[in-house]
């Protein structure tokens, strides 16, 4: 029997072994009878004496290359036995992807924070800083020196918490923009804006809170002008309410401001058209401002011949009702789960 | 202020319609609250009752038979005080009265009736300005068969202005007939009133030794008949909110309305004599007003007397002994200056607001003292038969010096952000009717009496600002350049927020404001909590030494409601009579994590502790936990946290009384001093190169007494000093068979590390044999 032949009979037999295989441990054993150092195929190197010198290269080149085939074949073979005992395992490691998630969930910041540090943020990127002050201020520099003297009508405007004859809870943030007047002592610009609590004596119910959140605005230069104001104004309506937001300025009254403001927004609902949000006006009131009143520069050292300012201040749980349609002043404080896990996405 | 239109139209052209008034008013000049029309009603006309019978079939009514000009009708009616002869109003077929009743032809109880005789109230005018209960009789001079609204004055519409405290000439029709003229530049017609007086001298004497009191007119006016007004004056005093009473004080209410200048009439001859002596009230002096209170005055409250006796607490409120009655056939008008603050004092302290005083605190118009006077003494000629007494005596010490304010055309335009010529300042001035002059572009403007408010320029360029319009100001930016940005502290607020939102907590706000008895509870320092002076209610009397109490409301609130699982935390400040301090306090309770399959969900002391440690992490801050017994707390579950020496705050189990108190079961919570925390951060960051070295694990279990404290032993391990020992965490804890009961194991790892080179196995066998030995010293601690 040639050695081609005997060859081919051998890769029939291992063809037909592997086939039949299907552990790897088996494989070994398959492995050690077909290429082993007892396999047939191994054997056939003792025929090699009996071969004419010039053939002895050829021959053992048959062999071996026999025995790489036979190799590949049983490598291939375990390659597959791996893949489907992998498969196998797999199968068994199979989950349901739908069953939820444990629940890690994440806490909602306050409506009310995130108005403010998203009109902080807005300031910020036009240059302003922010300030802060104690809540308990004294009457000097919650009224006094915002020309609002003692007997002032208009303190009515605003009751007040008192704590003793001359301290009380602020009634607006406005004692920070005197104290940061006071602080650069009347000698350069301020750009501001004071985010805070104040307290007012009101009778809580569905539009009215002793206690509110406050951001007001100031920017003291030489040259600060209405007209910046308004474009202030409306930069703050436009970030709060959308870009296509129109602003208008009404007369009022605030003894720290001359002149004085109620600034409208144009209504998001009806785009100024009228509708019910707006009882048919077009407009919404959101903030109060004005230009700052000497008396006020000058009482917190600001010449007034020199210098003039914008000031203005807007209540943030009015931005949040409006922004959101929040029917009712008391959700801010209550606390209930159900409202605060509310506000979790981006502000949009 | 309720604005008549009809009343303005007799000084003012009103060309515009209410709503383009209203929008006006809005942008120019003054928020309008409301428009009103003074009654809806329609198709209502002047009938004469010529004859009124009993309804056959019905014992209430009265069939009337009523001219109404084309044809007399027959109306049922059920007002027992309808009469023959009575003039009244008739609302004809297809008329609407208020509410929407239509008025129909209607046969009641067989008798057909073509129309309806009307009360006040069916008119749509509130019983509190007529105080009518049947048909309304009318007593004016009228022709039957006229449209009745126009007779009585009802066709009117009302606009009601949400007044702010500097216009105070807008309490008054001629002031708001200055702005409507100058708002559409139309003619002002106020005509200065026509006095006759008679022959007879005027018999006062009239002295103030008081500065409240600068000016004090006073006119003696006789053969007054007391009555009802006209119908045309009453409906004018309605729609300006005011109840007519009789003539003589429906005219000094009247005046003031339309001039801002109260008025008060005294009955001359109750007065004790022909003098009048206005000076401040003594300390404790009593005095009864008009409403039969009995007062007991202050110094500094301004009284005015006859000489014997107060008779007007000034500026404020009458006298019950000079009031005007129905016999009152003299009176004393005053008309008088009284000092805002003074006014605004007495006024507030005797809690007595009244039109009068609402316009002294204002500040009036001190040029329309006489003007005011005359006015009242016209209309009682002409509505009460009187007669005049030829003087009118006064004190005056007024100050009418012409006063002037500069504005710069230059300021104008720097101030408003626009370039307004000099021929639309003009205009505008002229428009509101100030006088001025200009030089070298400078505007000198002669203070006008009616607009007390003004100071400076900035209140002019407020007046040229809001006629011009503020529409056609550009919106700019400030010049001013500078670098915004948040403080450190700032950012640090916003991280922690950050982190414990990150964690599952959400942000709440609770009031600062609480019940005095509770304000202490939860807070660890006790301190005297600050209260407010006069509290609205008891609820809000005292202001908070710990954001825990309003949580602790929160929560219960919550899981009342079925919510559970409530995590919350709070940023806020507490007060101290020391001062202020940043709070971070918050609480959890129910679950870590909603129920799951296959995760576990429990919440405990360690659960809030991993909270705050992470936080802490977050910002390179270590911690000391010491147990503490605090009052509220869990008495063995509650620990005090100090960094560096320097109390942080607290971490503990609420006590389970107090919270079953607020209907909740287990209750963790914590309070931080934010700037303790701030303080404590690492400043800045500073890079480690990263090991290169592996590290090595050991593991001990050693037994020790129960109460020994982890944190001890951890502590303990520390002070051992080997550089090499990079960690130290107890990862096991057990009690039970077979240790004693007194002992516990406490499993501990150890992490070596040399940043130097590979530990060797020995090397860190021996340094955790020192370790063994060291804890056996400290602890008494045995392998296990």
């Amino acid at each position: 029997m040639d050695i081609q032949s005997t060859i081919k009979k051998l890769e029939r037999e291992l063809n037909e072994a592997l086939v039949s295989v299907d552990k790897i441990e088996a494989l070994q054993d398959v492995k050690a009878a077909f290429v082993g150092k007892k396999s047939e195929l191994s054997g056939l190197m003792r025929h090699m004496k009996d071969i004419p010198n010039e053939e002895k290269p050829a021959f053992g080149q048959t062999i071996n290359a026999a025995k790489q085939r036979f190799n590949t074949m049983i490598e291939s073979r375990k390659k597959a036995i791996q893949a489907k005992r992998l498969a196998r395992k797999l199968e068994q490691e199979k989950i349901d992807v739908t069953l939820p998630a444990p629940d890690f969930t994440r806490g909602a910041q306050h409506v009310l924070t995130r108005i403010t540090e998203s009109l902080e943020d807005l300031f910020i990127g036009m240059g302003y800083l922010v300030k802060e002050g104690p809540e308990i201020e004294t009457d000097e520099l919650n009224f006094e020196k915002l020309n609002l003297p003692k007997d002032h009508p208009a303190r009515d405007m605003q009751d007040s918490f008192y704590i003793s004859d001359e301290t009380l809870l602020r009634t607006h943030t406005s004692p920070v923009q005197v104290r940061t007047m006071l602080e650069y002592g009347g000698t350069k610009p301020v750009k501001i804006i004071c985010p805070g609590t104040v307290y007012r004596r009101d009778d809580d119910d569905a539009t009215h809170s002793h206690q509110f959140m406050q951001v007001e605005g100031l920017v003291v230069d030489k040259d600060t002008t209405l007209s910046d104001l308004k474009g202030t104004l409306l930069a703050l309506a436009r970030h709060l309410f959308g870009e296509d937001r129109k602003i208008r300025l009404r007369p009022s009254y605030f003894p720290f401001t001359e002149p004085s403001f109620e600034v409208d927004v144009t209504c998001a609902g009806c785009d100024g058209a009228g509708c019910a949000t707006c009882k048919q006006t077009g407009y919404i009131e959101i903030l109060g401002a004005g230009m700052v009143h000497n008396n006020v520069l000058e009482a917190a050292g600001y010449d007034s011949t020199q210098y003039q300012g914008f000031a203005f201040g807007v209540g943030v749980e009015r931005l949040a009702m409006l922004k959101y349609g929040i029917d009712d002043i008391r959700h801010f404080y209550t606390n209930d789960v159900r409202f605060l896990s509310q506000f979790k996405g981006e502000l949009s | 202020m309720r604005v008549s239109l009809n009343w303005l139209r007799d000084f003012v052209e009103v060309t515009k319609d209410i709503d383009t008034l209203t929008d006006t008013f809005t942008l120019h000049s003054m928020e309008v609250a409301s428009t009103e029309k003074l009654i809806d009603a329609s198709d209502l006309v002047i009938g004469h009752v010529r004859a009124c019978e009993p309804h056959p079939d019905a014992d209430k009514l009265l069939v009337c038979d009523v001219d109404v000009g084309q044809e007399t009708l027959t109306i049922v009616c059920g007002a027992p005080n309808v009469a023959a002869g009575q003039h009244v109003i008739v609302a004809l077929e297809g008329a609407t009265l208020a509410g929407g009743l239509r008025i129909q032809k209607t046969t009641i109880r067989g008798v057909e009736s073509r129309g309806m005789i009307c009360s006040l109230s069916e008119l749509g005018l509130p019983m509190k300005y007529h105080q009518e209960t049947g048909i309304h009789v009318i007593d004016d001079e009228v022709r039957v068969g006229e449209d009745a609204r126009e007779v009585l004055g009802l066709n009117d519409d009302v606009i009601v202005l949400d007044l702010t405290p500097n216009r105070m000439d807008l309490l008054s029709m001629h002031g708001v007939a200055y702005d409507v003229a100058a708002m559409f530049d139309t003619k002002l017609t106020i005509a200065e009133p026509k006095v006759t007086y008679d022959k007879h001298t005027n018999p006062m004497t009239i002295t103030s030794d008081t500065d409240a009191c600068k000016a004090y007119y006073g006119s003696v006016i006789e053969n007054i008949t007391i009555k009802p007004s006209p119908s045309w004056l009453k409906a004018r005093l309605i729609a300006a909110g005011i109840r007519p009473i009789n003539n003589v004080v429906d005219i000094t209410n009247y005046v003031m309305l339309e001039t801002g200048q109260p008025l008060h009439a005294f009955d001359f001859d109750l007065l004790n004599s022909e003098i009048i002596v206005v000076r401040e009230a003594r300390q404790g002096e009593t005095f009864t007003t008009l409403d039969d209170k009995v007062r007991t005055l202050d110094a500094g409250d301004v009284l005015i007397t006859d000489g014997t006796r107060p008779i007007a607490l000034g500026g404020v409120m009458g006298g019950a002994d000079t009031e005007v009655h129905a016999k009152t056939t003299r009176i004393l008008l005053e008309s008088a200056a009284f000092s805002p603050l003074h006014v605004r004092r007495t006024a507030s302290r005797l809690d007595v607001r009244s039109e009068s005083s609402m316009r002294f605190e204002k500040g009036i118009d001190i040029a329309k003292l006489r003007f005011a006077l005359d006015r009242a003494s016209e209309l009682l000629i002409e509505l009460a038969g009187a007669t005049v007494r030829k003087d009118v005596v006064y004190v005056d010490r007024l100050d009418t010096s012409e006063q002037t304010i500069e504005l710069p055309l230059s300021t104008l335009d720097k101030v408003l952000g626009i370039r307004l010529s000099q021929a639309r300042v003009e205009d505008v001035l002229r428009r509101l009717r100030f006088r001025y002059t200009i030089k070298n572009d400078v505007v000198v403007i002669t203070k006008p009496t009616r607009r007390p408010d003004f100071e400076n320029h900035q209140d002019i360029i407020e007046e040229i600002g809001r006629i011009h319009g503020y529409a056609s100001v550009p919106e700019t930016l400030p010049r001013t350049v500078s670098v915004g940005e948040l403080t450190d502290k700032q950012r640090f607020r916003r991280a922690v927020r950050e982190t414990l939102l990150g964690l599952g907590l959400h942000e709440a706000k609770t009031y600062s404001l609480r019940p005095r008895e509770t304000v202490q509870r939860f807070a660890v320092d006790k301190k005297t909590p600050v209260t407010v002076k006069h509290p609205m209610s008891e609820r809000r009397a005292a202001l908070r030494l710990s954001p825990l109490g309003g949580l602790m409301e929160a929560a219960s609130y919550n899981v009342a409601r079925g919510q559970s699982s409530v995590h919350l935390f709070e940023v806020g400040h507490v007060y101290a009579p020391t001062g202020e301090e940043e709070k971070l306090a918050g609480l959890m309770h129910g679950v870590y994590r909603p129920r799951h399959w296959q995760t576990t969900t429990a919440l405990n002391f360690y659960t809030l502790k991993a909270v705050l440690e992470t936080l802490f992490k977050r910002f390179g801050v270590s911690v000391q936990y010491t147990p503490a017994t605090l009052e509220h707390y869990h008495p063995h579950q509650a620990a005090v946290l100090d960094v560096a020496g320097t109390r942080l705050g607290h971490l503990a189990k609420v006590h389970p009384a107090h919270a079953a108190a607020h209907d909740l079961s287990d209750v963790y919570a914590f309070e931080l001093d934010l700037d303790v925390l701030y303080d404590a951060r690492e400043p800045s960051l500073r890079y480690q190169p990263v090991d290169r070295f592996p590290a090595i694990e050991r593991d001990i279990a050693i037994v020790v007494d129960r109460l020994v404290l982890a944190g001890e032993v951890i502590n303990a391990i520390a002070d051992t000093g080997i550089g090499a020992l990079r960690t130290v965490n107890v990862f096991d804890v057990y009690e039970g068979t077979p240790l004693d009961d007194d002992k516990k194991s406490l499993g501990i790892r150890m992490v070596f590390k040399d940043p130097e080179g590979t530990l060797q196995a020995e090397h860190v066998d021996r340094r955790v044999n020192s370790v063994i030995e060291h804890l056996r010293t400290v602890f008494d601690a045995t392998l296990r």
